[in-house]
């Protein structure tokens, strides 16, 4: 695209230039970072001397900028780099941003924001009030268009491997829409029931609160909203899909990752047919996971979540061949046959009756197969959560004695931490250091183990160091019955001659499409992952969902991603942007004593109360800002939020380019001495315009610590200018003509306050300005001429100003203010320095604005030819100054133009 | 007009700010009925663009021939709205605008139903007058690629130069016999320390090499006639030769007077008094070192806003009260210039306060750090100066030290002395421009249009609008120049036809419409024999005062009839039924 001028910078000094050169007949191209145009002057109350209002001066300039037919906007958007091509003219490549938003469609109606859930610092009201992360920047915006603010994807949802949207469903549930969570959940994961119970919650462990008080209790919160959901609906609201497809899929297998596949696919459409060897569904859920962690009627509920959609679930039938389900008519099979067997320790003694593998133990326990183990030994052997969970279970049916026998140490068992806790609370005896050497019997049933201790030795592949075993340390163990842990192998076993298997017994399939080497059929869960965790096998069967769809419907596997997600938002930004962020601890999790809880098989864990469920979700820090609920997907009337909205990069060309990239505030942080950020009654002068302006963020111009009405208020001049303490010597020219105003319209707003404004010079220098500072002086304000040197709290967030009397010569003195405005200059943006490719460098001044290289009778012009600074880039300046200077850049550079063009 | 109407209103919910107070469904059934209005909608936002493509597929298909949108101001959308009525090939001009924000929910908040009320009647006033219009067409005018420049400052020789280089013909009127005006006559400038009069012989050697400009000197405007874009323009020069010039633009560009302190003021008149200007010409001029009536200056005492600043209360006729904004620095500047000259001189500065805005704080900085002393002085008590015994003597408070009286000995005393606005009083009257109340030209707007005058096509430059700095009166030259490119470059303007139109049945020319024009848009016509007064339409700025004068009412405002406001006040006094 060919551009005459492309404008850096939307502010009032940019849409200057832009305007006139659009009236000269010129194309102009306008580049805003912002979602909106305007900079910061719209942002403000009234403006010196006339006391205008700042958006009716600004909005019709925004609105003749954007409909102007030679002016062409794009906000959101950031230039990469400018380069001077040889014949003079300018070549820039733009990166237009995603704000997640059509703004074709979208018709500015707010209904987005009211139904955003998370609320964010207000940057165009200076951190003083939330705005959403859907949002329209501010009422006058230009264009009027809603933005999503996506700082990538918060780490809670980032890491789960099953895609759930945790800071989505967290943010719904603290804005108390339970419901709409759940469905949120079901988009991506149909089993929240027995995940809410049994996921080993990697989110909590990638929160940002975990490096605070600790994690946001994630798992717990999904707990309170399943529950309340469930309770309210014993069954699922829908029934099977209309759109009914003639395709047929297999699933073997109804765990997790069987159940997942069945769900994503069975809402497409199709006729889908669940094998199950054993007699009920549910897998692991079912066979391994203990009651007391998972009832098993939220497993029910769960798994009506997928056969709703009229999936059917034939149970008792063992699958072994895929070509025999081909012969039935099927036309694809997903393989999520899990890891129900468990490797042989080929031990002697290891077929005795009494010595049972961990899965064998789990379903029998879990089916009342066997149900009671009163005045019997148990040795478990291993050290992982499957080795927990037996452990667990046979104190629960009565076993005097219960032994986990582990060969390394407990820092290095793979279970979690706070089950082999429990364990050990609930009577567990933890061997370390130990490993069976043989089981020996009589009569066919066994007796004893005999145990060899172990020490540690260099560390193996894994990291962990090898156990060796100690000469001579055997020893025997009474006992009852053996149940084996070391670890579960994949159900692959009838499958060895139809498929390529790995050599650790899994489905040997393309990791990203899950195929196996023959088309139609895809593996998918432990089966191809080995044993992991019901929250990955959930992912693994969305995912062979996602490419059975493709499969089925004809289109290709290859260069497609199935799961695009946004990178993870950087935790040490988000601890940074949130300014101060309260203390919030945990809730803890109240359960019954140990010696209480084994005598039952009934759930350990409580659910949350809604009030503790809504105060833990309040605990989140919203690190991606948007929450990914979709609720503005959702409530959008124009179908104009789209979350896979990708940024755009664009070149352009242009014969001149002006930079209007204006000025930054002085960050009042920087004067520690004046207590900003400290005392809440420290505010800039921007955050004061903010509470005089007819848009103001409250009602009324309130101090805020207290929400009182101030009547003694202070200006602090010179914060952050005229001061080699923090570097800037030189004067920003406009505030003691806006602390002036400010204080006119305080007078009008409150009539009873005093104001008081410190200053060094007052340089009342403009057209009209002196009259101005006249006329406060009339109205009242008083001005002392002296600097502040320090700002102390003291009673009910009052604030004490040092500062020196000069005109009263009473030298160093103290007053009490309710109300502190720091008048804060004006700093160069620095950014405009880097626009450009170092071949044409922009040059700065010695004080890092943009510098005019011959200001006198050539302003604006800089160190590039064609190159023009406008406005507050160069200097700090006035509006009024401002806004001729932009002028005076429309004139130099559609005289470059000119002259370029002349010379082509 | 016998023809039914057809009309389309909306009204617009504007999100909440319209509808959380006035109840816009009532508002649109209550007019939907009417036999004229074929549409009547609620929207959510008018000015969004698929309700603007809504309102297009809607005039299109049902042939409006009138659109009233009830939303915000028209100061906001009024542009938004016409175009959406062009787009659709209807008349820009039967389309009304009714403010229900501004003037009814945002006014209104505690009462939706009188707000509800109020807005029923708003809107059927929008329609009484939409029934009332006629499609109108704006008046375009042909412009002359050509500028006329008034004065040959820096300013407006600047102006010149970038008007030529963007390919439009040039006039360069100026009353003296050179060029150059105040930077002429001046050496090294602030803050660059670039000569002025170099500065200026750069610049009319420019102007010189440039065809497409042309130069007059000891030549001033007499007259000036036509409107903008196309301005015919007497000139005289000084043998009392006049030219006429066609131009479609004009920038007036005539600088500042240099405060002439009265006799008496701070010692004005006394020997070794002197004021800004006349000593920077001795700071240049000097030559190893600085003497005064052949004796070697050894201390300089500087008083601040001499002529700037003025106090209403006191005994000075017409005070200046503003601030003449170049001076503090100028005088700092000056100041270290003269410590390169002669580093031995102590300088007493007497100020109020210290105006070195900007970048200009380093001038400032450096002043102080070569033997410039700086003492303040309240606004109440002024420095005195007298002569004892043939040497200068300055008695002032020091408000920095508590008050305390000081009393300086000095061999030189510097008024600083502030701009005031060129005595122009003929040049003011023949282009009918305004001057502020601190007598330097007034723009329409300091921020929406800074060098635009009230007059179409007149643009001011440099320090004829008020204190400037040297870059700052380029940087508004330039700025001008933009302007005044904008309104040649496109070679017409279009101007809103809402101007006065005279029922030449009912005038019978008595001339009392001429005389209440402020832009002397009447003219006497002979029509069918009879003398009638006659709109001159780039002139006439529909200011509608011609109209309550004319005795005859036989003036209206096209767009404004007396017909469609009576309408209007019509429907807003009615009850609502």
């Amino acid at each position: 695209m060919n551009y005459d001028v492309l404008i850096v910078g939307g502010g009032i000094a940019g849409m200057e230039s832009a305007l006139t050169l659009g009236d000269m007949g010129l194309k102009a191209l306008l580049i805003e970072k912002e979602p909106s145009i305007g900079g910061k002057m719209v942002l403000l109350s009234k403006v010196f001397p006339t006391l205008d209002c700042a958006s009716c001066i600004s909005t019709p300039k925004m609105a003749s900028t954007i409909h102007h037919p030679n002016v062409t906007i794009m906000t959101s958007s950031e230039i990469r780099k400018i380069a001077k091509n040889g014949d003079g003219a300018f070549k820039a490549l733009i990166n237009r941003k995603s704000t997640y938003v059509d703004n074709n469609a979208c018709t500015g109606c707010g209904e987005c924001e009211a139904a955003c859930t998370v609320a964010l610092p207000d940057r165009f009201n200076f951190g003083m009030v939330a705005h959403r992360a859907a949002y329209i920047p501010f009422p006058q915006a230009v264009p009027k268009k809603a933005v999503i603010n996506r700082q990538g994807q918060s780490p809670c949802s980032n890491v789960c491997p099953a895609g759930v949207k945790a800071h989505g469903y967290v943010s719904l549930v603290r804005s108390g829409r339970y419901d709409e969570a759940f469905h949120l959940h079901m988009e991506d994961a149909p089993l929240p029931g027995s995940l809410s119970r049994a996921c080993y919650a990697p989110c909590e462990n990638a929160c940002t609160r975990s490096d605070l008080e600790g994690s946001v209790d994630i798992r717990r919160i999904k707990r309170f909203m399943v529950d309340h959901y469930y309770s309210a609906h014993s069954e699922p609201e829908y029934g099977t899909p209309e759109k009914l497809s003639d395709k047929r899929i297999a699933i073997v297998g109804s765990g997790p990752a069987g159940l997942s596949a069945a769900y994503h696919l069975g809402r497409k459409g199709y006729h889908i047919k669940i094998f199950e060897r054993e007699e009920q569904a549910g897998g692991m859920l079912r066979y391994a996971i203990p009651a007391y962690r998972l009832p098993k009627d939220i497993v029910d509920r769960d798994i009506k979540n997928i056969t709703a959609l009229g999936v059917e679930i034939e149970t008792n039938t063992n699958i072994t061949s895929v070509a025999s389900l081909k012969e039935q008519g099927f036309d694809t099979v997903f393989l999520a046959v899990g890891t129900y067997e468990t490797w042989k320790m080929n031990l002697p003694g290891e077929d005795l009756d009494g010595v049972m593998d961990c899965m064998g133990f789990l379903s029998k326990a879990n089916t009342g197969k066997i149900s009671d183990l009163s005045g019997k030994t148990v040795v478990v052997v291993g050290g992982g959560n499957s080795a927990i969970d037996p452990a667990r279970l046979a104190l629960r049916m009565g076993a005097e004695k219960v032994i986990i026998l582990y060969r390394r140490t407990r820092k290095e068992m793979p279970a979690h931490e706070w089950e082999i806790q429990a364990a050990i609370d609930e009577g567990a005896d933890l061997m370390i250091l130990k490993t069976p050497r043989r089981f020996i019997g009589s009569n066919g049933r066994l007796v004893k183990v005999e145990v060899l201790r172990m020490e540690l030795g260099e560390p193996d592949d894994s990291g962990r160091r090898r156990p060796v075993p100690v000469k001579g340390s055997e020893h025997s163990i009474d006992v009852d019955l053996a149940v084996l842990a070391i670890g579960l192998r994949p159900s692959t076993d009838s499958f060895t001659d139809q498929l390529k298997i790995n050599r650790n017994e899994t489905f040997r399939v393309n990791p990203e499409t899950l195929e196996t080497n023959i088309p139609s059929v895809f593996a998918g869960g432990d089966g191809v992952t080995g044993p992991a965790m019901i929250v990955d096998a959930i992912g693994q069967g969305k995912r062979a969902a996602f490419y059975i769809n493709r499969y089925l419907q004809g289109e290709s596997l290859d260069n497609i991603e199935f799961d695009s997600r946004l990178s993870i938002a950087d935790k040490y930004d988000v601890l940074s942007n949130r300014g101060a962020i309260s203390k919030r601890m945990q809730i803890v999790a109240v359960e019954p004593p140990p010696s209480q809880r084994v005598k039952t098989s009934e759930e350990v864990e409580k659910c949350m109360t809604e009030e503790e469920a809504r105060y833990s979700a309040n605990r989140c820090l919203d690190c991606g800002n948007c929450s990914e609920c979709g609720e503005c997907i959702k409530a959008c009337p124009a179908d104009a939020v789209h979350f896979d909205m990708q940024p755009e990069e664009i070149e352009i060309e242009a014969d001149s380019v002006i930079v209007s990239t204006g000025f930054k505030l002085f960050d009042a942080h920087l004067k520690t001495n004046y207590g900003y950020g400290k005392y809440p009654n420290v505010v800039t002068a921007m955050q004061m315009d903010r509470l005089v302006s007819p848009t103001k963020p409250f009602n009324r111009t309130l101090r805020p610590s207290d929400g009182k009405a101030p009547d003694n208020i202070a200006f602090v001049l010179c914060t952050g200018s005229r001061d080699c303490t923090i570097d800037n010597p030189i004067c920003s020219r406009v505030c003691c003509m806006y602390s002036i105003k400010q204080a006119e319209l305080i007078m009008g707003a409150l009539p009873l306050a005093d104001i008081t404004i410190y200053y060094i010079d007052i340089r009342a220098f403009g057209k009209g300005y002196e009259e101005f500072y006249k006329q406060a002086k009339e109205m009242g304000v008083y001005f002392v001429k002296g600097r502040v040197a320090k700002i102390e709290l003291v009673e009910d967030g009052n604030l004490s100003v040092f500062y020196e009397d000069i005109d009263g010569g009473s030298g160093p003195q103290q007053m009490e203010h309710d109300l502190v405005v720091l008048s804060v200059g004006l700093l160069p943006n620095m950014d405009a320095l880097h626009l450009f490719n170092n071949g044409d460098r922009l040059e700065a001044d010695a004080y890092s604005y943009v510098k005019e290289i011959n200001e006198d009778i050539d302003p604006t012009r800089t160190s590039i030819d064609g190159v023009f600074a406008a406005g507050t880039t160069s200097a700090a300046r006035d509006i009024p100054d401002s806004i001729l200077h932009a002028g005076a850049a429309a004139a130099q550079a559609a005289g470059y133009i000119h002259q370029l063009k002349a010379s082509r | 007009m016998s023809d039914k109407r057809r009309i389309g209103v909306y009204t617009c919910h504007c999100g909440g700010n319209i509808s959380d107070y006035v109840d816009v469904e009532q508002v649109r059934d209550a007019v939907k009925d009417d036999e004229e209005v074929i549409i009547s909608k609620n929207v959510m936002f008018a000015c969004s663009d698929a309700t603007q493509q809504e309102m297009i597929e809607d005039i299109e298909r049902e042939k409006l021939d009138g659109l009233v949108v009830a939303s915000c101001s028209p100061t906001l959308h009024l542009q938004t709205f016409k175009a959406v009525a062009q787009r659709a090939n209807l008349n820009p001009y039967q389309y009304t605008q009714v403010n229900l924000r501004e003037q009814c929910s945002w006014t209104h908040r505690s009462n939706i139903e009188k707000a509800t009320e109020k807005g029923v009647k708003l809107v059927k006033a929008g329609i009484a007058r939409t029934r009332l219009t006629e499609p109108l067409t704006n008046i375009r005018i042909e412009t002359k690629p050509k500028t006329l420049v008034i004065g040959a400052g820096v300013a407006g020789l600047r102006a010149a130069l970038a008007l030529a280089d963007l390919g439009l013909a040039v006039f360069i009127v100026e009353k003296e016999s050179e060029v150059g005006g105040w930077t002429r006559k001046w050496g090294k400038m602030f803050p660059n320390n670039r000569s002025g009069n170099d500065t200026i012989k750069y610049l009319l050697d420019q102007v010189k090499q440039r065809e497409n400009i042309t130069l007059f000197t000891d030549t001033e405007l007499i007259e000036k006639g036509g409107n903008v874009g196309d301005f015919s323009i007497k000139i005289r020069m000084k043998e009392g030769e006049t030219v006429s010039l066609d131009v479609g633009a004009i920038i007036v560009a005539t600088g500042f007077d240099s405060y002439e302190p009265f006799d008496g003021e701070y010692g004005y008149g006394l020997s070794g008094v002197v004021t800004l200007p006349q000593f920077k010409e001795m700071v240049d001029k000097s030559n190893g070192s600085l003497n005064f009536n052949g004796h070697l200056i050894k201390n300089i005492a500087y008083i601040y806003c001499v002529g700037s600043r003025q106090s209403e209360d006191g005994d000075i006729e017409n005070p200046n009260l503003y601030c003449s904004r170049y001076c503090c620095s100028a005088a700092v500047h000056t100041a270290s210039c003269v410590a390169e000259v002669d580093s031995d001189i102590n300088q007493y500065h007497l100020y109020r306060d210290m105006r070195t805005y900007g970048k200009y704080e380093t001038l400032f900085k450096n002043a102080g750090e070569k033997k410039s002393l700086f003492i303040r002085f309240d606004d109440e008590s002024l420095p005195e100066v007298e002569e004892s015994n043939g040497a200068l003597i300055v008695r002032v408070n020091d408000a920095l030290d508590g008050g305390e009286e000081i009393e300086i000995g000095v061999d030189l005393i510097v008024l600083v002395t502030g701009m005031t606005p060129r005595e122009n009083d003929n040049l003011t009257n023949v282009l009918k421009i305004p001057v502020g109340l601190d007598g330097f030209y007034n723009e329409i707007h300091p921020k929406l249009r800074p060098v635009e005058t009230v007059v179409d096509g007149v643009f001011i430059a440099g320090v004829s609008q008020g204190p400037k700095t040297l870059a700052e009166s380029v940087t508004s030259s330039l700025s001008a120049v933009s302007k005044s490119a904008a309104l040649l470059m496109k070679g017409y303007v279009d101007l809103e036809p809402f101007i006065a139109e005279v029922n030449t049945d009912k005038c019978t020319w008595c001339g009392e419409c001429e005389k209440s024009c402020p832009y002397g848009a009447v003219e006497k016509v002979i029509c069918d024999t009879k003398e009638v007064a006659a709109i001159i339409p780039a002139l006439c700025k529909g200011g509608g005062v011609c109209i309550p004068d004319c005795p005859e009412n036989a003036i209206e405002i096209k767009g404004y009839t007396d017909q469609q406001i009576k309408s209007m006040i019509d429907v807003l006094a009615k009850e609502v039924a």
